[in-house]
């Protein structure tokens, strides 16, 4: 057994003095002064010259240091500090996290060798900076005491197995297979890009050609494939231009739902095109969907319209537009138009004649584009209609989808013929890593009962999980934070992953177990990604590694030749026109589950429906009266022969005749958030995965919804109770005030319609304002026309300000904490309703209402403007909650961190940014604007007597955000980015008319759509 | 007023017409026989366990955290709230009767007084509970009071709620000295009647040397008079400075300047219900019809008649204003208050605090006991769900939508509510068993001003 594995083995983050005193641990931690990366680097020899240059450039480079895992010193006292680094100093690293094959990279924030906090990586172009909810609440997960810590043998029921023995066990078992060429043995693998993982497969398969390697995700990318090989005869993937694009077209799906590659980079291209101050022109955003999405609420026209007849509207375009444009004899016959009542109706022939008008006046600055609800005939239709518009080679680019992954029949027919193998008894040996196929098989496969039939199999997993339930080996899988690693983004950048703490359970990652299938050897995984990357000298991977990417390797675009098309099979997929159509959607915050232990995005509001700790099935409510189901209600949803049984809210924006589900909740094997089985607690929300199946894709279009009569308490964080008309009328008479719009015509002709949208009197003092401003003032610019809803914000925050989750019966009861939430109001009627997104943080008011009433004084304006909490004087009256007109202001009901006293939740401690408070029972909290952010770069500056640089001080939420439209700045300058943004026609300040004179202004939203009368 | 000739004696009660030594009689009895009537062993059972309910629920709430309650954000004020202004405005009736009538010279106030006292002082320690309860950390509660200390750490002046601290502290010690020193000559009586050691020793420090002299009756009345006009103001600002913790936040439906004389009006009301709700049935208990009489009590009905249709006057004025100042969330405040989720609990409210006053119009219903008692009740249970609407659909539905919320309470909510009931009812019980119900000494003087006419 390598002496490496078993020091894996132990938890050993911490480190007792005693150790610190032995000879050779001092002399071991010399050697590693810096980190590791420099010490193997080069001749071997620690070169501080070179380090120092590396480092001076660094910090030009990206603001953050460079380094790779420490080792253990990283918490020693300072008796004998390493040069370089101070305790408590924040030490930021550059890594990258891979969801369903697309890596995004980070910049990770440690303290004392805890990565606390998880940010985008500006030089990223899947991130630019941002972060998606995934991302930000993955090191929550880190640090989840349900996460497996033990290797576990099913068969012999022995316990307390160690990785030798596992390695011991699989060089045995292996050996059949290896002469057998690997026949029999068949490797089920989460969908991965990384360049190490591909070389390893390649490896193992070179070396076992026989093994049957399959692919499985639930949110793959199948559609999208087959419809790029019908169109251009080879795998490809769209890559949007969004930012050079007038008229942008989303048939069926959100380009800025974190779970689509690219989200990140489409939503701040996307909202680009919405900024009108300097330009006057804006984009305009068409959207046709079966579910409200951020696309749908941040497009200018939506059309609802249920996902199987999207393709009959996508064939209708292609018609008018080829008689418009003419025949192009490269491109194929047109479409035929299609001959269907739907697209006969008022509204729809409305929105098809305006978007006619303005693809065709925006050819070769259009994009259009669709998404993996819709079937393969939609994609390569697409395809067509940016070549007909001239798209091609200006706002649309096809980059060649690297082998591997994606060739093949597609990810469905495979684990198909995988599971038939395995109940034939085709398989002997089965590694599934990552993933979680007995949960998100599809049902009608019985994926677990197949996995029965496979006498040997394994399953590397963070968790202990459903699969790994089944499997006769389970194997603790180490976080992205914990492994080394490499990822591929959207457009082919490859990205570094190094771990920033040795893997708290001792687990490995995908490409070191990996290596051992390969030849026995258990290498690490940094060797692993070395040498994958072997060709490049020391100084540019060390680069790559600081940097978070690779220079210059995204893939080339290319403009590959359409082939014709035939006519679209419109039947296919497509509901008649009585039916109820389901949609089934990863879910917006626990994805396709396997986040659903994960308390940070398990409490986050749904960004439309609103509702935490559960999913609901979304239908219109035109459709929901017609089914007499009520909002709230529980209902009976029957699809491919199974049931179950989910509350339905009625949800605006739903096209008719179609409801929507989220997969990934409903979960047995998660853990204590999520739901476990094994440790009696119930699960979160309902299983879809029972409705869905391999024929079909995740549009089923027969269902039947019956509803139950019963009606349950849904933990929604806004509009918890049913309003009632009085409620309804006061909300839409209060709308325009609160949420400010405009259309760009109505903006053009009256710029301050914004400062006018309220009647009042004249805002005057009685008095000179007690606190006098010295130095700074700060303050903050919203954009409304650029918030998209993406609730990122609120994790950044909920990192940043260690913001506890407090579970589904106290946001039942409205004691959600989040210090930042995001406002989601419906306007226009039910059936064709418009969505506006406001985020509410603290107001920061000069004339604060809350610091009046406090009768302790614990709520206190400071000499910059910001409302101080101090939460030891805080006696916890409420009077400032009551009195504060925005309700930011969030109470601890009880000690939500009364968790951490178990002995089992010691490690969720780790989390926490040691720079914020963490509060206890019975005091009032709020949003700080950061100040531990102000204060440390204030600190910063006056040590070196140095004016705080324009930018330097990034608010959590204003530094995740990717669209940008949060910024926090200095009000006393009248450069700051801040001031300039106040000083827009388009900025107010919500609810002024009450003179609390708030810090926080938004910027009111500018509409685009196609004016009326062209 | 009082009728002395058919003061109702006790069996065994002294011998001769002096009318004197039968109030004497009459009064000290209730605390000097071994054992109380059977009917006050029942409610004491009762009322003790409720006591008993409510420290199991106190100290649920202050192990566990304020979140037992139902509070919620935005409804951060809930039952702890509401209870405390109730109860605060339960006492009123007291100083009022004690302190107001005794300066009108309204002499039949002197049967009721005492015990409307000590009503008072009971319903301000239940009222003192709750603002300590509700606090977030409610071993805190001190810091809301001027200590001075090394770290210079002060209340902050300009809440309401500091406003509070000054006004209820003020009005229950000013109340606690009225009461006591009025009960001084009483006492003094319980303890030359007094047949045990320990009663002789209890009554005695509890008498501070009363030996009712001329020069101590002459300085006792100069203080009397004194505390009664210190007393009065505080009757009016009391509830006026509780009126400020909502009309002083800029919450709509609390922001009214009606609300102090509306407060006012409304606690008189409420005390004055009180009032009735307990006389009827300890008048019938311990044999006072004769000095509680019918005409007592219809008096105190006219007033609740008054005072109802003041605070019906403020409900709708409340309207008129919101709707008069054109302002969109006031306005909606008070749609929402009678149409909104709480509907419910605002024509409760108007049921019981405007409706059934009403009935008083009638002399025969106002002489009626059975009447006085429902009237009563229910004027009680009204002028809870007055603080109810106040607090709860105020808060419910302020100014953005979104942060609307719909606030439940809990158990613990209502075992507390009633369990501040049994503590009120417990000490109210100890009160009638051992210490002097009614004011003997200024019955006396009123016997004595009538006889001389």
């Amino acid at each position: 057994m390598p002496p490496m594995t078993d020091d894996r083995t132990r938890p050993s983050f911490w480190r007792s003095l005693a150790e610190l005193e032995g000879e050779s641990e001092f002399r071991e931690r010399e050697k590693s002064e810096f980190s590791r990366e420099f010490e193997e680097a080069g001749d071997g020899q620690p070169d501080r010259r070179r380090f120092l240059q590396v480092m001076g450039a660094s910090l030009a480079l990206g603001g953050a240091t460079t380094a790779c895992r420490w080792e253990k010193e990283e918490v020693l006292p300072l008796s004998s500090r390493p040069e370089g680094i101070v305790p408590g100093e924040p030490r930021f690293y550059s890594t990258s996290m891979e969801l369903d094959g697309i890596g995004t990279g980070l910049r990770v924030t440690a303290v004392d060798g805890r990565p606390i906090k998880v940010e985008g990586n500006p030089l990223h172009p899947e991130s630019l900076g941002a972060a998606s909810i995934y991302q930000q609440a993955s090191v929550l997960e880190l640090y989840d005491p349900d996460r497996s810590t033990d290797i576990v043998r099913r068969q012999t029921g022995a316990s307390g197995a160690n990785w030798g023995d596992f390695d011991n066990w699989l060089r045995g078992a292996i050996g059949p297979f290896r002469s057998r060429r690997g026949h029999g043995m068949a490797v089920l693998a989460e969908p991965s890009s990384s360049p190490t993982a591909t070389r390893l497969r390649r490896q193992l398969l070179s070396s076992m050609p026989e093994i049957r390697w399959v692919d499985w995700a639930p949110n793959n990318r199948d559609h999208e494939i087959a419809g790029a090989v019908r169109a251009f005869g080879a795998p490809m993937r769209q890559l949007c231009l969004y930012d050079e694009a007038a008229v942008v077209l989303a048939l069926d799906v959100d380009p800025m739902n974190p779970a689509r590659p690219g989200a990140l980079a489409a939503a701040r291209a996307l909202t680009r095109g919405r900024q009108p101050d300097q330009t006057q022109t804006m984009n305009r955003i068409y959207s046709v969907e079966s579910c409200f999405s951020m696309m749908g609420a941040l497009a200018d026209h939506r059309l609802a319209l249920r996902s199987g007849d999207i393709a009959a509207l996508a064939a209708l375009l292609d018609a008018r537009l080829s008689a418009r444009i003419g025949a192009r004899a490269d491109l194929g016959p047109p479409q035929v138009e299609p001959e269907l009542d739907l697209l006969r109706t008022e509204r729809c022939s409305r929105f098809v004649d305006s978007l006619v008008t303005d693809l065709l006046n925006a050819r070769g600055r259009a994009v259009v584009v669709t998404g993996p609800r819709q079937p393969p005939q939609v994609h390569s239709l697409v395809h067509r209609l940016n070549y007909l518009l001239g798209n091609v080679g200006r706002t649309v680019w096809y980059l060649a989808e690297p082998d591997g992954s994606a060739a093949g029949p597609g990810q469905v027919s495979a684990l198909t013929g995988l599971v038939d193998a395995m109940r034939r008894g085709g398989v002997e040996f089965l590694c599934i890593l990552g993933g979680n196929p007995v949960l998100d098989a599809p049902a009608d496969l019985d994926f677990g009962a197949a996995l029965q039939k496979v006498p040997n199999s394994l399953h590397l997993a963070s968790y202990e999980d459903e699969t790994s339930q089944k499997t006769t080996w389970h194997l603790p899988r180490a976080h992205f934070l914990e492994a080394w690693g490499d990822t591929t983004a959207w457009d082919g950048t490859v990205s570094l992953a190094q771990p920033l703490i040795e893997p708290l359970y001792g687990g490995r990652s995908i490409i070191e177990l990996l290596s051992i299938l390969i030849d026995g050897q258990a290498k690490g995984g940094r060797q692993l990604v070395r040498e994958t990357h072997g060709q490049l000298p020391d100084p540019v991977f060390r680069k790559a590694l600081h940097d978070g990417v690779m220079a210059g390797t995204a893939w080339p675009r290319l403009i590959p030749s359409l082939r014709p098309l035939g006519k679209l099979n419109l039947a296919e997929g497509a509901a008649s026109s009585d039916t109820l159509e389901l949609v089934l959607a990863v879910d917006s915050n626990v994805y396709d589950g396997r986040f659903a232990n994960n308390g940070w995005l398990v409490e986050l509001p749904d960004p439309m429906t609103k509702v935490t700790w559960e999913n609901v099935v979304c239908i219109a409510p035109n459709t929901a009266a017609r089914l007499g189901i009520a909002d709230g209600g529980r209902v009976h949803l029957t699809a491919n022969g199974h049931s179950v049984t989910v509350t339905a809210v009625h949800a605006p924006g739903q096209a008719e005749r179609s409801v929507k589900l989220a997969l990934g909740w409903g979960r047995t094997a998660a853990g204590r958030i999520g739901g476990a089985t094994r440790l009696g607690v119930p699960a979160a929300g309902t299983n879809a995965y029972v409705l869905t199946s391999a024929r079909q894709g995740l549009v089923i279009p027969e269902a039947s919804l019956r509803a139950t009569g019963e009606r349950t308490l849904l933990a929604t964080t806004q509009d918890l109770h049913a309003i009632d008309q009085y409620g309804r009328e006061a909300t839409n008479a209060r709308l325009g005030m609160i949420v400010r719009e405009a259309t760009l015509g109505q903006w053009l002709s009256h710029p301050d319609f914004a400062k006018t949208a309220v009647h009042h009197a004249p805002l005057l003092q009685m008095w000179q304002p007690p606190v006098s401003y010295e130095g700074h003032r700060w303050g903050m610019s919203i954009d409304l026309g650029k918030c998209i809803g993406c609730n990122a914000c609120m994790v950044a925050c909920q990192a940043e300000n260690n913001v506890p989750v407090v579970g589904k019966e106290q946001v039942a009861r409205g004691r959600e904490m989040h210090w930042l939430r995001v406002d989601r109001y419906y306007k226009g009627t039910p059936d064709q309703p418009e969505a506006a997104f406001q985020p509410v943080p603290c107001q920061q008011c000069e004339n604060a209402p809350c610091e009046q009433v406090c009768p302790v004084g614990a709520t206190s304006h400071s000499h910059e403007g910001l409302n101080d909490m101090a939460y030891n004087r805080c006696i916890g009256t409420r009077y400032c909650s009551n009195n504060c007109p925005y309700k930011v202001r969030r109470f601890n009901y009880f000690n939500f961190h009364l968790d951490l006293e178990k002995p089992e939740n010691q490690v969720k401690k780790m989390v926490y940014n040691p720079d914020v408070t963490v509060r206890s029972r019975g005091v009032m909290e709020k949003c700080t604007f950061c100040v531990q952010r102000i204060e440390r770069v204030k600190i910063q500056a006056k040590n070196v007597r140095r004016p705080i640089a324009e930018g330097e001080i990034v608010t959590a939420c204003q530094q995740t955000c990717p669209t940008g439209a949060i910024v926090f700045g200095d009000l006393s300058s009248q450069q700051s980015q801040v001031s300039k943004l106040q000083a827009l026609d388009r900025s107010y300040a919500l609810l002024e008319e009450l003179n609390t004179r708030p810090r926080v202004q938004y910027l009111a939203r500018i509409r685009n759509p196609k004016p009326e009368s062209t | 007023m009082t009728t002395l000739t058919d003061v109702n004696a006790f069996q065994g009660a002294p011998q001769g017409d002096n009318v004197f030594a039968r109030i004497t009689d009459n009064v000290s009895r209730i605390a000097e026989v071994p054992r109380p009537p059977r009917g006050w062993y029942i409610a004491f059972a009762i009322s003790s366990s409720m006591l008993l309910m409510f420290l199991a629920n106190v100290g649920y709430l202050v192990f566990t955290g304020v979140g037992v309650w139902g509070n919620m954000l935005p409804v951060a004020w809930g039952f702890g709230i509401i209870n405390f202004v109730f109860w605060v405005g339960i006492g009123h009736a007291g100083t009022l009767i004690s302190a107001i009538l005794y300066l009108l010279r309204q002499t039949w106030r002197t049967s009721i007084n005492r015990f409307a006292e000590a009503m008072t002082i009971f319903a301000v320690i239940c009222a003192g509970l709750f603002p300590a309860l509700h606090i977030g950390r409610p071993w805190l509660p001190y810091w809301m009071f001027p200590i001075p200390n090394q770290m210079e750490m002060w209340p902050q002046f300009r809440s309401p709620l500091e406003w509070d601290v000054f006004a209820v502290g003020t009005y229950a010690t000013v109340s606690l000295m009225f009461w006591y020193m009025g009960m001084i000559p009483d006492l003094a009586t319980f303890r030359d009647r007094a047949r045990t050691r320990a009663r002789r020793t209890v009554y005695g420090l509890l008498a501070v040397g009363w030996r009712g002299s001329s020069r101590q009756w002459h300085r006792y009345e100069k203080a009397y008079l004194l505390l009664a006009a210190l007393a009065t103001p505080l009757v009016l600002s009391v509830h006026s400075v509780v009126s400020f913790d909502f009309a002083a936040a800029q919450l709509p439906g609390w922001h009214t300047t009606i609300f102090p004389p509306y407060f006012v009006a409304g606690a008189v009301f409420g005390g004055f219900a009180m009032v009735q709700t307990l006389a009827v049935p300890a008048r019938q208990f311990f044999g006072l019809k004769r000095l509680i009489t019918i005409d007592h009590l219809e008096l105190m009905n006219k007033i609740l008649l008054t005072t109802g249709m003041m605070v019906g006057y403020s409900y709708g004025i409340e309207f008129f204003t919101s709707w008069y100042s054109g302002n969109e969330y006031e306005g909606f405040a008070f749609v929402n208050r009678a149409l909104g989720p709480y509907a419910w609990g605002y024509w409760t409210m108007i049921t019981c605090n405007v409706v059934s006053p009403q009935l008083f119009w009638f002399k025969k219903l106002r002489r009626n006991l059975w009447v006085t008692f429902a009237v009563g009740v229910l004027v009680n249970v009204g002028m809870w769900f007055e603080r109810f609407v106040i607090i709860v659909s105020s808060l419910s539905r302020d100014f953005l939508p979104s942060s609307w919320g719909y606030f439940r309470p809990t158990a613990v909510d209502l075992m507390t509510l009633a369990g501040s009931f049994g503590l009120f009812f417990t000490l109210f019980l100890l009160f009638c068993r051992y210490l002097p119900m009614v004011a003997m000494a200024e019955v006396k003087v009123a016997v004595a001003a009538r006889e001389a006419h």
